[in-house]
């Protein structure tokens, strides 16, 4: 089988700069990076340097995800030859062993780390992911409120919390969290734009009036979000629909909603005029490629 | 390579900006004894200072590395909730890639795992009406 820089052409430098976006963006791709990650470490690890240990743990863990558990295994020994009694390698055993549905060692592990450090965030996380695995979303949700209490800034957190919530359509406390996520993070439209989502889903002539509002400020933020558009449109429809509005309202409303549909249909002529010239195109050359036999 | 033609850019003008220092400081130190106090610092020790500054200053921005846009929100546009929805910390493993992915051999070979969940993803929420 061919290998990667091979089939595409590109050198060890360009991978482990790929696998660098990958690691920043989050992505989860986890196939590619197994792929990538697998040819580094085979064939270029001398050339890497330091780099070695972070891909080792990135591949490690997209190999979690691909069941890739000999490739796992083989990242973590390696990181605990190299890093005997690191914490994060322990995390690390203990992520290899939830992947495994050992969640009783799992949580052992986790625990003893715990005794170590009483502050270590990441196991504490990893204990309440182990909740969320075994289905106990409550005591999940009551463990991440413990730790949201403890660590107010963390992002990450907050956010997951509000997936919780709105698994359990619990829709007023999730937007409690997008709103703590929106304070912090103001230049963000996807934050505004998905708060004003769960502003859509919990209905009410005030919530529809909010989302609303906060799809029209995820538009100022970022005028090329179609989600926001459709949600203006559709949250702009309801209030001029509904029967209780007073007549400046649901004019005003009217306004708006007509005005989001015609930004949403100029944005599909653009694309859709793309396609008809490309498809066009695509007849010609076949029917001139055809006369030609 | 290139960055080290421009650290090199940075290091000359550096070097040409500390020479024209000591030079201004040999020159005044000379005007004291010869009692010409007078007189201006000569125009190759100003020029040398401005022009070796604005070198520092050019061979800077080229080592800096990319810049940001003003706008803190424009750098966003691109970014999606694919990936704004992932939590490294908090990443599941139960998922159907577990089993998709998994070699015809490992599945005949993997021992009863006594911890696992007897259903462990899809059919939990439904158990309570069997």
């Amino acid at each position: 089988m061919a290998s990667l820089s091979e089939m595409y052409d590109v050198g060890w430098e360009e991978m482990r700069d790929k696998l660098r976006k990958w690691r920043e963006d989050n992505c989860r791709n986890s196939e590619q990076i197994v792929d990538v990650g697998e040819e580094l470490i085979s064939e270029h690890s001398s050339k890497l340097g330091d780099d070695i240990w972070i891909i080792y743990e990135q591949v490690m863990i997209a190999a979690l995800d691909c069941s890739r558990d000999d490739l796992a295994l083989t990242c973590l020994q390696e990181l605990r030859k190299q890093f005997p009694d690191s914490h994060r390698v322990k995390r690390l055993t203990g992520m290899r062993l939830e992947a495994l549905e050992r969640y009783d060692d799992a949580n052992k592990h986790y625990d003893a780390i715990l005794q170590e450090d009483p502050t270590n965030t990441a196991a504490r996380k990893r204990k309440i992911s182990i909740l969320r695995a075994q289905g106990k979303s409550t005591e999940a949700i009551r463990e991440l409120n413990e730790y949201l209490e403890q660590f107010v800034g963390d992002q990450e957190a907050w956010h997951e919390l509000s997936e919780l919530y709105i698994n359990e359509h619990d829709y007023g406390k999730a937007a409690f969290c997008l709103e703590e996520l929106m304070m912090t993070n103001p230049h963000n439209h996807l934050y505004c734009e998905q708060y004003a989502e769960v502003k859509y889903t919990q209905g009410g002539m005030e919530n529809l009036e909010l989302a609303r509002k906060y799809f029209a400020q995820a538009l100022r933020l970022n005028n090329r979000n179609m989600r926001a558009l459709f949600g203006l449109y559709m949250s702009a429809s309801h209030i001029a629909a509904s029967p209780k509005v007073s007549a400046k309202v649901k004019k005003d409303n009217i306004k708006y909603a007509a005005w989001a549909a015609a930004q949403i249909n100029r944005a599909y002529k653009v694309s859709i005029e793309m396609s008809y010239l490309d498809s066009t195109f695509h007849c010609f050359y076949s029917f001139f490629f055809f006369i030609g036999y | 390579m290139a960055s080290s033609f421009w650290k090199g850019v940075v290091g000359l003008g550096l070097f040409a900006l500390a020479h024209a220092a000591f030079s201004a400081a040999q020159h005044r130190s000379y005007m004291r004894l010869t009692e010409k106090e007078h007189e201006t610092l000569p125009i190759d020790i100003v020029l040398q200072t401005l022009l070796s500054f604005v070198m520092t200053c050019y061979g800077i921005v080229h080592i800096a590395g990319e810049f940001k846009d003003m706008d803190a929100s424009s750098e966003l546009k691109n970014k999606t909730f694919d990936t704004l929805r992932n939590h490294p910390s908090f990443y599941l493993f139960n998922h159907r890639g577990r089993v998709l992915f998994r070699t015809p051999e490992e599945e005949s070979t993997s021992a009863r795992n006594p911890q696992a969940l007897p259903n462990p993803i899809r059919l939990r929420k439904l158990e309570h009406l069997h």
